[in-house]
């Protein structure tokens, strides 16, 4: 295109990299789980992309969300795998 | 006067007879006719610089004819009041017209460097290779009338009766001294002896003179054989006629390095003929991807001639059928493009300034997958759009407006092309149309792909950078229109490129079975789309560096048909060498005949053994050194690298031995065991098998084993060892 814009990828790499101090300062154990939730946002960069959003570490936040509740519901499902279905009241 | 029916096979300006046209005659005569052609081109600017610019005109030796005009320039609102100036030969023309515009640099000029295979076209409805009848007085040999019999959008014109000749070296010039030049032609060969100069001389114009070829097709013929064949002829004082118009010298065309998306591109010397055509395999994309007929069908449709179409790019191309359009239809065809960007706000350039829409796989492998692609996706867009600089930028799917300059300059192409298409579907492989209609469809893809760059090019006269913008929004959108239909219809959309799917659903597995959404798309979107193929399986690679992070580009599969198609693996890539590329095949030819990944896990260990038997015939060094030759383009020259990658060392041999390369251009090299780490494969010497690095290319075949079985692998350790991990 006309290259007046930066594309998602290099948006996600200079969000990542206004990061570093915060990373670098987390715990090993900590920095494993940063590096993890950053991954899961490369998965979802074409929607970043389209959303063309102008703060686009708000949509990256959204995305680390999206995978946390994709991950959430995946255990419930092998939870009930196991448990059965839990009931109304115990999900309150 | 007489009359004869004949496809035009050359045409070029004549100092003395305006323009020179050959013709091959229906009963095999060649004809060479020339005829008058005058030549207009016009200028604007403030009212006293053109009256200046008349009276310089009036007082300058070159005849012209003087006219006041107006004229529609697409990036103006309002006519343009022209001074249009007319000369009575295209050789008058380009000398009134190279003083004129030094003298008035501040004017605006329009038609002014038009290609005379265009102007001509626009006049009389010729391109290379139609058929026309033409009335010309046999004592002079002008012609009087021409007309065409003929279209370039007609999918089986009759086809002329071309005579060709290969001539070329029998040793690549490159990497070894040539002994012999080997003529061929009607099922003939001949050889004859470089190092006997006078046989040699006389013998080719002998084969010239008996067969007198229309088109002398040759490798290194530009940058390599007919200088030297040129240079043997003035040396022993012998005539050579490549040409047929024997008052014509030869054109000898400069090479250039030039930058070309976002690579260095070079593109060697030409040598072009006069009312013979010289195609240079080994310098010409078009003639080495699509064939003699790619080169003849886009001849035809482009209208530039057959050398010029050879060795010109798909942009050119679609210029000057953009050109042809526009004088058809009385638009002026600006010199230089004075056009601007438009203002806009910050956030109409965030949502703008994207490219296509490109998604990141599901990866793994996955069974019964159908890909499905929009149909030359850009080029429908722009046609049902009608995304043209002049038109008003669209807000649906779809157009109010007249067709603009861009769709009526692509809608013929895509028609055709659509149609070839279509038909090749049908069509067995032995049918005689086959070849040429594989050959003009890849051709004519180019064509069409380059139009859309073209409109985002600032130097391309018809480009406009908000009508390439609304080709990929729209693309985007009728992308995410297919996603969501597929979505509703029940499939999981496992990956998207910019006009592909790649989709699977419970249950469906035949082609057939994919029809109903086929269709609802194309309601949907008003956009054709077809089914590529149904996978029996496809693996989609993750990224080298980080397992968890998915690769757009990076893939491998084999449809229901047997058929495999690869991504972004190594034997995709140019600078692959041929005995890793090979291997790669090999493997996956092996997994080809698998309908399940089950089945490829029990194939597994077979696998294992294939790459262990290559990996010990590079041991042995029993892989003949051509199969490990690997190829890179240098981007700059020599002194501009700091740390030289392995192509830049290479050519520092090449350069140590008086061999010179360009930017742009391929070094030849092998991985060696020596401070350089490569031996360049051009030079001199020879290179031995004891000196071949077996680690960095074992390195490489277990690599590129890895990319392919990797997927099927259940746990995560490399299925290989690299060597040098083992060390």
């Amino acid at each position: 295109m006309g290259g007046t814009i930066s594309t998602i990828s290099d948006e996600y790499r200079e969000v990542l990299s206004s990061l570093a101090r915060f990373r670098r300062a987390l715990r090993r154990s900590d920095q494993l789980t940063f590096d993890k939730i950053w991954t899961d946002v490369s998965k979802h960069l074409a929607a970043a992309g389209y959303a063309a959003n102008a703060t686009p570490l708000e949509t990256f936040l959204l995305c680390i969300a999206l995978e946390q509740q994709n991950e959430i519901d995946h255990l419930q499902v092998q939870l009930e795998a196991i448990n059965g279905p839990s009931s109304p009241l115990e999900e309150k | 006067m007489t009359s004869v029916v004949g496809w035009l096979l050359d045409l070029y300006a004549d100092e003395r007879e305006g323009v020179v046209l050959w013709w091959i005659a229906k009963d095999g005569q060649r004809l060479r006719l020339h005829q008058s052609f005058e030549v207009k081109f016009s200028a604007s600017g403030s009212p006293d610089r053109l009256r200046a610019a008349w009276r310089w005109l009036k007082n300058q030796p070159i005849p012209v004819q003087l006219g006041r005009d107006q004229g529609r320039d697409l990036f103006i609102h309002d006519p343009v009041t022209l001074l249009t100036i007319q000369s009575s030969s295209p050789t008058d023309h380009h000398r009134l017209f190279s003083l004129f515009s030094k003298e008035f640099p501040d004017l605006d000029y329009y038609d002014a460097d038009v290609e005379l295979s265009i102007r001509h076209a626009a006049k009389y409805g010729t391109f290379p290779l139609a058929c026309c009848s033409v009335d010309y007085n046999p004592d002079n040999m002008e012609i009087r009338n021409i007309e065409p019999l003929d279209s370039a959008w007609s999918l089986d014109p009759s086809p002329p009766p071309l005579r060709v000749m290969t001539l070329e070296p029998d040793l690549d010039p490159l990497h070894e001294i040539p002994e012999n030049v080997v003529v061929s032609i009607e099922k003939k060969q001949y050889l004859f002896p470089l190092s006997a100069k006078r046989p040699l001389m006389i013998n080719l114009q002998a084969v010239l003179r008996r067969y007198d070829p229309d088109i002398l097709l040759t490798n290194w013929g530009d940058t390599w054989l007919l200088p030297l064949l040129l240079k043997i002829s003035r040396e022993t004082h012998l005539p050579l006629s490549l040409n047929r118009d024997t008052w014509r010298g030869i054109l000898h065309k400069k090479d250039k390095s030039y930058f070309s998306y976002g690579q260095i591109v070079y593109k060697g010397e030409q040598l072009h003929l006069f009312g013979r055509c010289h195609l240079d395999m080994s310098n010409s994309f078009l003639l080495r991807d699509c064939g003699l007929d790619g080169v003849l069908e886009t001849a035809r449709v482009t209208t530039l001639p057959l050398q010029m179409t050879a060795r010109t790019s798909p942009g050119t191309g679609i210029s000057s059928m953009q050109t042809l359009v526009a004088i058809r239809n009385s638009i002026l065809v600006p010199w230089h493009k004075q056009q601007a960007e438009r203002l806009k706000t910050a956030l109409d350039l965030l949502h703008d300034d994207q490219g296509g829409m490109i998604y990141q796989p599901i990866t793994g492998v996955h069974t019964h997958v159908g890909e499905i692609d929009f149909v030359s996706m850009y080029p429908s867009i722009m046609v049902r759009c009608n995304i043209s600089p002049e038109t008003p930028a669209p807000t649906f799917l779809g157009s109010d407006y007249p067709p603009g300059l861009i769709p009526l300059t692509l809608k013929p192409l895509l028609e055709k092309r659509v149609e070839m298409k279509r038909a090749l579907g049908k069509m067995a492989h032995w049918d005689p149309r086959y070849d040429r209609y594989s050959a003009a469809s890849s051709a004519y893809k180019a064509l069409l792909v380059t139009c859309f760059g073209y409109l985002g090019y600032r130097n391309a006269r018809f480009g406009r950078i908000e009508s390439h913008e609304a080709v990929t929004k729209w693309g985007r959108e009728a992308l995410l229109m297919a996603k969501e239909t597929a979505e509703d219809m029940g499939y999981e959309v496992l990956h998207m490129y910019v006009d592909g799917l790649w989709i699977k659903k419970e249950g469906v597995s035949q082609p057939d079975q994919f029809a109903p959404l086929l269709d609802e798309i194309s309601s949907r979107t008003g956009l054709p789309i077809s089914l590529d193929g149904v996978y029996n399986w496809v693996a989609f690679l993750p990224s080298k560096r980080d397992p968890r992070i998915p690769v757009p580009n990076r893939y491998f599969g084999c449809f229901q048909d047997g058929s495999i198609k690869i991504r972004g693996v190594e034997a995709r890539r140019r600078d692959t060498a041929p005995f890793i590329k090979e291997t790669q095949l090999e493997l996956l030819d092996l997994l080809s005949g698998c309908t399940s990944p089950e089945q490829i896990q029990q194939l597994l260990p077979n696998a294992e053994n294939l790459v262990e038997k290559k990996a010990l015939q590079l041991r042995k060094r029993q892989v003949p050194l051509d199969q490990l030759v690997v190829r890179q383009r240098i981007s700059r020259d020599l002194s501009g690298y700091k740390s030289p990658p392995p192509a830049a060392r290479a050519l520092k041999q090449l350069n140590s031995v008086g061999k010179t390369k360009k930017p742009g251009q391929s070094i030849k090299f092998l991985f060696v065991n020596s401070k350089d780490g490569v031996f360049a494969w051009d030079l001199p010497y020879k290179a031995s098998p004891e000196m071949i690095s077996v680690i960095v290319y074992e390195k490489l075949l277990r690599r590129a084993a890895n990319s392919i079985l990797s997927p099927f692998i259940k746990n995560t350790l490399p299925l290989f060892d690299s060597p040098i991990s083992r060390k």
